[in-house]
């Protein structure tokens, strides 16, 4: 049960801004760990640019889940975690930090914002509170405001891009992947991750 | 780039002898990785030592795993002579980069047998690969077939008697068994279920320590936050199954005992006890209060399933857990079961009374273990269960009444449809 990334990003008419970001890449493997980390950014802002407003959303890819919650006023969130972590939470979550970043981070400062410029701390010590679901939120069970019928659940990340759209050009083109990333993600595309040995 | 033989060869041996170098650099590197690097950087090494860390720039694999497995395919044909330092470097190279090629560990094996090589080499060799390959099935085999050659070695005592008292592991293999639960731990978290992990943690237990009460108790302990936070893991929970089952097997449990048990505690604690061995005796000596310990299981059960809605892996653990209770609480004539008093040898699998198929592969894997391997045994058992008197039905009452409220509470269609399935299965159990 993990959490591997919390985001607030903002979303913009054609590109989501990314603000402020926490990680936790520690159960992957060493080697993986940057790259890892430039996909959820990646994955982050691919989500929020294809979420409506006042939505909220689970995308699953393989073995994550990434819920995301895009708010009326274009302020977004996005958790990125396993599949056996309580999506419940991971909403609670999402709803808390937006909450209090819209009122610690001044609106004007969104549209044009970078992690380096966003003077927002808290959510380091979110993700890894919350890496325990019950230690972090013992009130998850009353969850009255959220109703769960009303969140998107797409099974692929696929399902979120435009006819036509490919992921892996996405991913070619990126400006927030690096080399090694791109690479490392053409191996994990073409391998059944279970059985690789390159 | 390198593609003349001549060049291919350099640069293996180049590669080999530079991971040779960085163990002998740095004696605690504790995990092996690939690095995505599709091109050679000009003249520089692939293998990238970090921290701790030791990583292979993935464009040297397609030259270097081909020619090393040549090699040591040569060797085996006796078409070419290898020294042992060869030998362990290339069965190195070869089993960081595959370690499911049985041939590199069998030349270990002889390199080991033959006195050339150390056995507690390959132990730390697996664990390396194991974190970047942690399922992978030789690894553990050959893991199992080392720690029997260890245990044997010297023909140390591995159990020592006290006294009157039953006998318990030494400090040795305890730190053996100590040793292979994390590596088991360590793999179970880099890959989800990983059966082969838990597999050996259970032969661990079975053969190594014997299923000792006292390192069972700990296991179950241990093992509780990190299936509560792995609760899709289905491995993980088995291993559960099989420690209660183990307890049970292990520990006297006819009626007339529980009943004095309290009496039993108290009469034991009077023994004279040794200056150093006070605490090990008294809990090797303990009456394991099941019921209690299948109560908490239970209650774990109840306390997962409530938070965390929609886990088959929870609902499947509810029905062995309910399974032993009802064993228990019936205190059915145990035919599958037959128990070893606690003095016994470490109750080996023979004390079972299991089928002769079974009790030939004392060294084999037997994850099931006990009588649930035995299809035969569960069918008769299952027929026991159902012409139980009332005792039962206040149980299966109680299940019942859980279901009612999870259906009535839950918002999750999964959460829904597993609370039915076991409503259904506690309904055959009645019939």
């Amino acid at each position: 049960m993990k959490l591997y990334s919390l985001s607030v990003l903002y979303k913009g008419n054609s590109k989501a801004i990314l603000l402020k970001a926490a990680y936790d890449v520690s159960s992957f493997s060493f080697f993986q760990r940057s790259s890892v980390q430039e996909f959820m950014t990646f994955t982050s802002q691919l989500i929020v640019e294809r979420s409506e407003k006042g939505s909220r959303a689970s995308v699953k890819e393989q073995e994550y889940l990434c819920h995301v919650y895009v708010r009326n006023d274009n302020l977004a969130g996005v958790v990125i975690a396993d599949n056996e972590y309580p999506s419940r939470v991971a909403f609670t979550l999402l709803e808390k930090v937006l909450d209090e970043f819209s009122k610690q981070v001044d609106k004007i400062d969104w549209p044009v914002g970078s992690p380096a410029t966003i003077h927002y701390a808290a959510l380091d010590s979110y993700l890894s509170r919350y890496q325990n679901p019950r230690e972090a939120d013992p009130m998850t069970k009353v969850q009255a405001e959220l109703d769960e019928t009303k969140i998107i659940l797409h099974n692929t990340m696929e399902s979120l891009l435009e006819r036509g759209e490919k992921l892996d050009d996405l991913v070619s083109k990126s400006e927030v992947l690096g080399t090694q990333s791109k690479a490392f993600y053409k191996t994990a595309r073409k391998q059944n991750s279970c059985c690789d040995i390159m | 780039m390198a593609e003349s033989t001549e060049e291919v060869a350099v640069l293996v041996q180049r590669v080999v002898k530079d991971i040779n170098n960085a163990f002998k650099r740095n004696p605690h590197i504790d995990e092996i990785g690939l690095i995505p690097c599709p091109e050679a950087r000009y003249n520089r090494s692939p293998i990238v030592l970090v921290e701790n860390k030791l990583g292979v720039e993935s464009w040297c694999v397609k030259f270097l795993l081909p020619y090393v497995h040549n090699k040591l395919l040569l060797y085996r044909q006796r078409k070419q002579r290898l020294n042992k330092d060869e030998l362990i470097d290339v069965t190195c190279t070869l089993l960081l980069l595959n370690p499911d090629f049985t041939t590199a560990w069998n030349v270990r094996k002889e390199l080991i047998l033959s006195g050339t090589l150390n056995p507690i080499k390959d132990l730390h060799l697996g664990k390396l690969a194991l974190t970047k390959f942690p399922k992978s099935p030789e690894t553990w085999i050959h893991r199992r077939w080392v720690l029997q050659q260890l245990i044997q070695e010297n023909s140390l005592p591995t159990f020592v008697k006290k006294e009157n008292l039953a006998t318990f592991p030494t400090e040795r293999v305890q730190r053996i068994v100590q040793e292979e639960v994390e590596v088991c731990g360590e793999a179970a978290g880099r890959y989800p279920s990983n059966y082969n992990a838990w597999s050996h943690r259970i032969w661990v237990l079975q053969h190594l320590a014997k299923l000792d009460i006292k390192i069972l108790l700990d296991e179950l302990s241990s093992t509780k936050h990190w299936a509560s936070m792995h609760v899709s893991d289905h491995s993980g929970f088995h291993y559960r199954q099989f420690l209660l089952k183990s307890l049970i097997s292990q520990t006297v449990t006819d009626s007339a005992i529980l009943e004095q048990s309290p009496l039993v505690s108290e009469h034991i604690s009077d023994l004279p006890k040794d200056d150093n061995e006070e605490d090990t005796s008294a809990e090797h000596h303990r009456v394991v209060d099941l019921s209690h310990l299948l109560e908490e299981e239970v209650e774990l059960s109840t306390d997962l399933i409530d938070n965390y809605p929609g886990h088959e892996t929870l609902w499947c653990h509810r029905r062995h857990v309910f399974y032993l209770q009802h064993h228990l609480n019936n205190k059915l004539p145990h035919s599958q079961m037959r128990l070893s008093p606690v003095d016994s040898n470490g109750g080996t699998l023979n004390d079972l009374n299991l089928s002769p198929a079974v009790t030939h592969m004392t060294q084999a894997m037997d994850v099931d273990g006990l009588n649930d391997s035995n299809k035969q045994g569960y069918s008769q058992e299952t027929k026991r269960l159902k012409r139980t008197p009332a005792q039962d039905s206040l149980g299966i009452e109680m299940e019942h009444r859980f279901i009612e409220q999870i259906l009535s509470t839950c918002r999750n269609v999964e959460q829904a449809r597993f609370a039915n399935a076991y409503r259904k299965w506690l309904v055959t159990l009645s019939q």
